[in-house]
């Protein structure tokens, strides 16, 4: 298990200076990725999930940088990179990116086709006519008809769907070893959602590909994720196997988080709401983040900041619920019913 | 493509037509003691209705009307009556318009040039020491009246150097301060454009995407941003272009060129009715092209623009 890790985050801290005041984004996380796994980093919004992983790719705002902590990958610590070209040896080669909004991540005055070439290009040396055989090639993986005819449009000839079928060509272009898809789908309607998955794992398949999906959608988590990440508050509070998030959850925000979904709620009742707001990460965060918001929080839930307890070699969460001296504490109820819903998980 | 210019080609023609017929008739309202300059009051009034009749402006007003018609249709725009009387008007304008539209174009050339630079540089490092420079260059430009900066340029310049006040097409040299002052205004302007449009697409997912796909800076600004950047430019770049032919009335009047500028206005206020009704179309023919072209110039940039009406494809 321990030898297939292609990237290990450990302990990071990252911060943002707004007008003036310091800004903690990620506080001390640490993730360890596998190798061909998909890991679906779940959380509400403001949660760090981007900032988190744009920090494997030096893509932070200007504003923001890496305070401490590692991050390794092939024997390098990118944490500690600072120059451009540093950074353009991972960028798209090694380390590619799919955005959310496939409307406007695409340059709209050059031709689809130029524009995977251009990736082409830049990691391949593929120059002219191969580049352009080469980017046909994998427009047609991707699973765009009549590629020829295609390559020569605009993007905004092509309809969402089709254009974040472009956007993951030009992610996959160059085999990247690790694929990191910010929230793929939330811009795109119901039935697409469900295209672009299914296209993602064809893909993960095809080209050996390790993917994080960051995400606050738990159905598109059902349907890819191997593993789960639960951030909150710039810390990943539990992460575990999915089934053992979905059906066995420790920590009680991810109880939260899951007593949210709609499936959950009873015909004709307000659906769950998480209490209060996330923390002010403008100022120093005692004890457990969530602790203000937990409705099992404890005395020293206030105090100290709970460290992970394992729950199972895959599984580990950070409450001081799961400590011995705790008192038990059961899951809501609601939560039982995750399992009824069969099927959701895992087709 | 063709079908559409061929459209606006035709109502720039209807547009042209209206226009030159309301200035014609409004010229024909003003007083005719215009017509005789400052001679008026010492001429008897058999000697003016002379003139007036040798200018054909005792004829009924359709009648002129029919008659101007008629020779704008053989492309004859008639003879300067007060201005340089019995000059043809074409005469008049084909020695003005070499020095308006020459300087004109030397100056948006060098704006062009050093506006664009200046707000590349402006917009890679913003709040940056280019930016600062560049901003309080634009703000003074934008805040002093130009008389004020073409005085104290032609005065201190010319003490300084031993550049000539005074233009002379012989002499070269005295080209540089004219195209410097004509160029400073619009330099500031195409600084301040760039600049924004670049900051504008800087901040796009696009380019979010670039450097995701592990682009360097230097090539996403010139392969993505400047071009995006540029497109809004592109639409006003044919009326600039063809708007140096009014020339510049400050310029002209400091640097002595013998250029259009301040002609529309001489021949008002001398009623030198030929030499307006040909200004006014030429600058009418400026400002309906200079649209269309500008028009046909975005369409030519961005892919997004089909000036053939048909729905785009999905």
């Amino acid at each position: 298990m321990e030898n297939d890790v292609v990237l290990s985050v450990r302990d990071l801290v990252v911060q943002f200076t707004l007008r003036g005041q310091v800004l903690t984004a990620i506080r001390g996380a640490s993730l360890d990725l596998h190798k061909g796994e998909s890991l679906a980093i779940v959380g509400e919004s403001g949660s760090g999930k981007s900032v988190f992983t744009k920090t494997f790719m030096g893509m932070l705002d200007k504003n923001g940088s890496v305070k401490s902590g590692e991050i390794l990958y092939d024997g390098m610590d990118l944490a500690k990179f600072t120059t451009e070209a540093e950074w353009l040896k991972i960028r798209g080669r090694r380390i590619a990116m799919v955005f959310q909004d496939p409307m406007t991540a695409l340059s709209p005055l050059m031709t689809v086709g130029k524009q995977i070439a251009e990736t082409l290009e830049l990691h391949q040396g593929l120059k002219g006519r191969a580049a352009k055989q080469k980017a046909i090639e994998i427009l047609r993986d991707v699973g765009i008809t009549d590629p020829e005819r295609r390559y020569k449009q605009y993007p905004h000839e092509f309809s969402g769907g089709m254009r974040q079928r472009v956007v993951i060509a030009i992610a996959v272009a160059c085999n990247p070893e690790i694929l990191i898809c910010d929230e793929p789908t939330t811009a795109l309607d119901v039935t697409i959602q469900a295209q672009i998955l299914d296209l993602l794992r064809d893909l993960q398949k095809r080209y050996g590909l390790t993917v994080i999906y960051i995400t606050h959608d738990l159905g598109v988590v059902a349907s890819v994720a191997d593993r789960i990440a639960v951030m909150y508050a710039g810390d990943i509070v539990e992460i575990g196997k999915a089934d053992e998030i979905f059906y066995d959850a420790r920590h009680p925000y991810t109880w939260a988080l899951l007593s949210s979904l709609p499936q959950l709620g009873e015909r004709g009742e307000d659906l769950f709401a998480i209490a209060g707001t996330p923390p002010n990460l403008f100022r120093p965060v005692k004890g457990d983040a969530f602790a203000p918001r937990n409705p099992y929080a404890l005395k020293v839930d206030f105090q100290y900041r709970p460290p992970y307890f394992d729950v199972s070699p895959t599984h580990k969460a950070r409450t001081w619920l799961l400590d011995p001296r705790a008192p038990k504490v059961e899951r809501p109820k609601n939560l039982d019913r995750i399992r009824e819903m069969g099927g959701y998980i895992h087709e | 493509m063709l079908k559409y210019i061929l459209k606006r080609v035709s109502s720039a023609i209807v547009s042209m037509f209206i226009v030159i017929t309301v200035v014609f008739l409004l010229m024909r309202l003003m007083p005719v003691e215009g017509y005789f300059g400052g001679r008026a009051d010492s001429m008897n009034e058999e000697n003016k209705q002379k003139i007036l009749e040798n200018m054909g402006l005792l004829d009924p007003w359709y009648e002129q009307l029919l008659n101007f018609y008629d020779d704008l249709i053989h492309l004859d725009f008639g003879r300067s009556v007060t201005l340089q009387p019995k000059t043809p008007v074409t005469k008049i304008l084909s020695k003005k318009l070499p020095y308006s539209v020459g300087f004109g174009l030397g100056a948006i050339g060098i704006s062009l040039v050093l506006g664009c630079s200046l707000g590349v540089l402006m917009a890679r490092k913003q709040h940056g020491f280019w930016d600062k420079l560049g901003t309080g260059y634009i703000v003074f430009i934008n805040a002093v009246p130009p008389i004020v900066y073409y005085l104290l340029i032609q005065i201190s310049v010319t003490a300084a150097t031993p550049l000539p006040m005074l233009f002379n097409a012989k002499k070269p040299l005295s080209y540089i301060l004219p195209l410097i002052c004509m160029a400073l205004g619009p330099t500031a302007n195409y600084a301040m454009w760039i600049r924004r449009y670049m900051v504008d697409e800087l901040n796009r997912d696009y380019i979010k995407l670039a450097r995701a796909k592990g682009m360097p800076n230097n090539k996403i600004m010139r392969k993505h941003v400047m071009r995006n950047a540029f497109i809004p430019l592109a639409q006003y770049l044919p009326s600039t272009i063809l708007f140096t032919i009014s020339g510049s009335i400050y310029v002209e009047a400091l640097f002595s060129i013998p250029g259009m500028g301040g002609l529309l206005i001489n021949a008002i206020q001398k009623q030198d009715n030929p030499v307006v009704q040909a200004v006014v179309l030429l600058y009418a023919i400026m400002g309906v092209f200079g649209l269309l072209l500008g028009d046909i110039a975005m369409a030519i940039c961005d892919p997004r623009i089909s000036l053939d009406k048909k729905g785009g494809s999905r």
